[in-house]
Formats: C-alpha cells, structure tokens, sequence
C-alpha cells in the first residue's frame, strides 16, 4: 500500500477509535447556576449626587443614608470652600418590603423637608441580555415641616415621580429617568414664588455610572428641567468619585444644587455648574441586615 | 484501467482487500492502546489519583451488587457556611450545589457556583464575592473518592470519609472529610461538615483593622442525590 493511502486511512481511523472509546471516569461540566440572574452592582447606592438610582433596597435589607452639601466653593480660603456656609443635610433610611420595592423616610435641613418615598424594580436588566434593561418607578411625598409659614398641611405637600431606565455595559451604566413633580402651593416651596410660578415641573435626569475597580467608580449627573420652570433656576449638574470601603459607599462629589430629592432641585436650584458655580458634598450609604 | 498482474490473475485483488483489512485492523488497535493510555485527550476529564479505587471496586463487586449504570446526581443541594466578625455572625446559603457520585467509579464530584450564595443582605453578598473573586473563580469544587468502605444498598445513617481535592478562590488543597450517607428509596442523602480556613486558599478575610471577618467558617451540605443512567450523563 502506498504511504499516501495510510496517510488518509489514519485520521478516520482515529476518530472512529475515539468515538468507540469512553472514558471511564469524567467530572461534571462546571455550568452557572443563575446564568439569568440579574445583573449585579448597576449602581452602588440607591441614589448618585441627587438623582435617584434604578437600585432597590431588597427585602430584609435596610440602607440608612447621610447627605450633605455645603456652600459654593468659589467663597475662597475665607469661606473654607464653602465649608463655613452651613450645609444641607438630609438623614434618611429605606427598608425592602419586597425583593422589588422599599419604602424610604428621611429629613432634609433646608425648609425641614420631610420625604416618603418609594421605588419599585419593574425589570431587572439580566446576565444573559433576555431582559436588556432595569427598569423602575419611583414616587415620592414631600412636605415643608417650616413652623410659622402660614400653610395649611395640603399647601405643604409637593409630589415627585420618575421613570427610571438603566443599562450596564462592561462597568459603564447609563440612566435616563423623565419625571415629574407637582407642588400644591409653589410658594411652600420655590423661593421666590410669584403668580406665574408653575406647579408642575418635568425635567429628565441622566446618569453615566463607571466602575474604576472594585473600589473605585466615577459619575456624572444632569438634571434639565423641560418646559415651563421656574423663573432664574438652572439646570443641576453633578461630578462624583464614589468609594466602596467594603462596608459603606462614599460618593465625594461637586454639584451645583445643594437640594437632596429631585423635585427642589429642579425648583430651587439658581446654579450653573458649568459657570463655576458648584459646591462640595458628601454622601454616606451604609446597608444593614433586618434579619 | 486494472494493473497489469490484475489482468494476469484477477483472484490476486481480493488478497490484496484481505491484506489491507488486517494492517487497518492492527492500526485501529494500536490507536485504542494509545487512547486508553493517554486519557489527557478528552478535554475536562481527568483522572482523578484514587488507590482506594481498585479495592473499592473490587469490594464493592464482591459485595453481589450487581453491575449497575447509575450515577447519582444532585443540581438542588443545600450548601451553607457561617461566619463571624466580632460580636455577630452571619450565614450564606445556597441551594445550588451540584454533584455527583459513582459507586461503580468510586467518584465524587461536587462543585457550587459561588455567586449563587446569598447571606440575606445585598451590600454583603456583592463584598464576598469580590473577597472572592468569583468573575475569575465562580466555582468552589470538590472531587475525589471514598477512602473507606461504603454500602450505598445499606438501610440507615452510614458514616463516610472522602478524600480529594477541593479548590476555591482558584488555590486547590487535598482534604480529608467526614460526612454521612444514607439510602432514600431510590435515592442517597449526603451530610457533611468541616471547618473551612478561608487563608489557606489565599482569600483576605474582608474587614477593617480588628474588625474582620474570622480565618475559620463552618461549612455544611446536604443533599439528596437521585439516581440517573450512565448514558443520560
């Protein structure tokens, strides 16, 4: 027989022994348990520099948050940065009632701002991209605690709701969240209020998210106001280093609101960030087991 | 057109397909003993270093069970560990664990996806699987083989030991555990607990400066394993 006939008899020969043979002892293929899961770490915290985030609080799991934001910084060594100016700070906490929605509660120093709020994760974007997106509502009912304004209860309270809409690539997360808050009476809460001050203010938040390393991340935030707004404010924007010490998340950051909750930012902000008009503050989120 | 001795004498081509029948025949063999020594060639098995086996084998033959094609296999066992960090501890639980076992083999094969345990708080659960480094090692494994004799035909609680390798955090180490096995119809229960030292597989105990997590956790499995053919695996 010629060389060339063994040289194509052999392969075949080969993969038909292969395909008799069985290996007596094999180990099981390693396969993920939840290759569906949703994806994890969209965002750190439940909110970025103002702006809510699509992250919910599970059930079982409480977050307690401390806000601050202090004066601008362009008041020099004189006014420390800004540090000297009082700061805004708002305390709040938010308990999972369900893997899918928390209830929050917090205070907020300006105006005496109490809030309720609530979210809930409609979509959850997954590992495998059969659901490409997070998605979640958000609502919210603020009052001006303020004693001797003269209001009537009803007059006090303010309402804010957002869609928010989420997609993380490669460490990158994108949020866009259109939303809209109505102010019963506008005076209870814009400074100054006058006759043509509206009542109802849309605006749409937008947050670019990035994970440096497991510690690190960067964000940025912009909050237009769309429409009617009221007359001198500006829309917000927001710069922050988010730091993950393994049991709290710090966000270190400059913006130019010094309101906590998104309805008196897009009412009560009168800073342009990109005018140098921004101020330092610091965010501290810190999640607890309720079992 | 036919060769020339063809044409001389056409009787001389059929011992010509004889004669290439027999050196096919001796290629095919000298593959199947070059196979059968080189079991490196099937990607993702390896054999596994057991010298209990051939006495496993040949006494669990010798116990009449008769020859047998099951393996019995688990995708819902209940893996759990706790740990501690001073003045309060913590429990991560999943039921996820995977595995098999192979009397006839004297093999066992468990492995648990590490991002499938959950400690009932989010915030922690996303630090232990950094601590853990689960995009680079999502599994935690054992493989091995019992290292003494086992009945798995026998009624009640039978205590066992296993030996092999278990690796996590990407470091593997040989260990030696204690378990029980116990026959469930047609299925077979599987118990086992040890003290897991999470440096020895290089893993930094999470935490800041005193307050850390402990070196030592209490792992517990149990799971019921139900019998499936060989030929279904």
């Amino acid at each position: 027989m010629k060389i060339g006939t063994y040289l194509f008899q052999l392969p075949a020969t080969l993969l038909i022994c292969l395909l008799l043979t069985e290996p007596s002892t094999a180990q099981l293929e390693r396969e993920r348990a939840l290759p569906d899961a949703p994806v994890d770490h969209i965002f750190w915290a439940t909110s970025n520099v103002g702006l809510n985030t699509v992250l919910g609080m599970p059930s079982g799991n409480l977050n307690s948050t401390v806000l601050h934001t202090f004066g601008l910084v362009d008041g020099g060594i004189d006014r420390f940065f800004g540090l000297d100016d009082g700061a805004n700070t708002r305390i709040g906490i938010e308990a999972g009632i369900h893997d899918r929605f928390d209830l929050g509660l917090g205070r907020m120093t300006f105006n005496n701002i109490v809030d309720l709020r609530g979210k809930w994760n409609l979509i959850r974007q997954k590992r495998d991209d059969s659901r490409p997106l997070d998605l979640a509502l958000s609502f919210s009912l603020l009052t001006n605690t303020q004693s001797g304004m003269g209001f009537d209860f009803g007059d006090r309270l303010a309402w804010h709701s957002s869609v928010m809409i989420a997609r993380k690539i490669n460490g990158l997360t994108l949020q866009l969240s259109p939303m809209i808050a109505w102010y019963n009476a506008p005076e209870a809460h814009f400074f100054p209020a006058s006759a043509d001050t509206p009542d109802r203010l849309i605006g749409l938040g937008i947050i670019a998210f990035y994970e440096l390393n497991d510690r690190f991340a960067l964000s940025g935030e912009y909050l237009p106001v769309l429409g009617d707004r009221n007359p001198g404010s500006e829309d917000t924007m927001g710069w922050a280093l988010h730091i993950d010490t393994g049991g709290h998340t710090f966000q270190i950051f400059l913006t130019s609101s010094q309101w906590h909750n998104e309805a008196h930012m897009m009412a009560n902000n009168r800073h342009n960030f990109l005018e140098g008009e921004f101020r330092f503050g610091f965010n501290i989120h810190r999640v607890f087991g309720l079992r | 057109m036919p060769a020339r001795w063809e044409r001389i004498h056409p009787g001389l081509n059929f011992h010509r397909n004889i004669l290439k029948l027999v050196v096919q025949l001796k290629l095919c063999l000298s593959v199947l003993i070059l196979v059968i020594s080189l079991p490196g060639l099937y990607p993702g098995v390896e054999k596994i270093e057991n010298p209990a086996q051939e006495t496993f084998t040949a006494s669990y033959a010798a116990e009449t069970h008769p020859v047998t094609d099951l393996i019995y296999i688990t995708e819902n066992g209940h893996a759990e560990f706790t740990s501690s960090v001073p003045l309060h501890t913590f429990t991560g639980v999943s039921d996820y664990l995977t595995g098999m076992i192979d009397f006839e083999e004297n093999l066992i094969d468990f492995y648990l996806d590490l991002e499938s345990l959950k400690t009932g708080i989010s915030r922690r659960d996303r630090d232990m699987y950094r601590t853990l480094q689960v995009d680079e090692h999502p599994f935690a494994e054992f493989t091995g083989f019992f290292s003494g004799s086992v009945d798995p035909d026998a009624g009640g609680i039978q205590s066992v030991t296993v030996e092999g390798e278990f690796t996590i955090h990407g470091v593997t180490r040989e260990i030696s555990l204690d378990g029980t096995l116990e026959r469930e119809g047609d299925s077979i229960r599987i118990t086992a607990e040890w003290i897991l030292d999470i440096t020895d597989y290089n893993i930094e105990p999470p935490g800041i400066l005193i307050y850390r997590v402990r070196d030592e956790m209490d792992v517990r499995i149990d799971a019921l394993l139900e019998p499936r053919e060989r030929g279904e695996m």
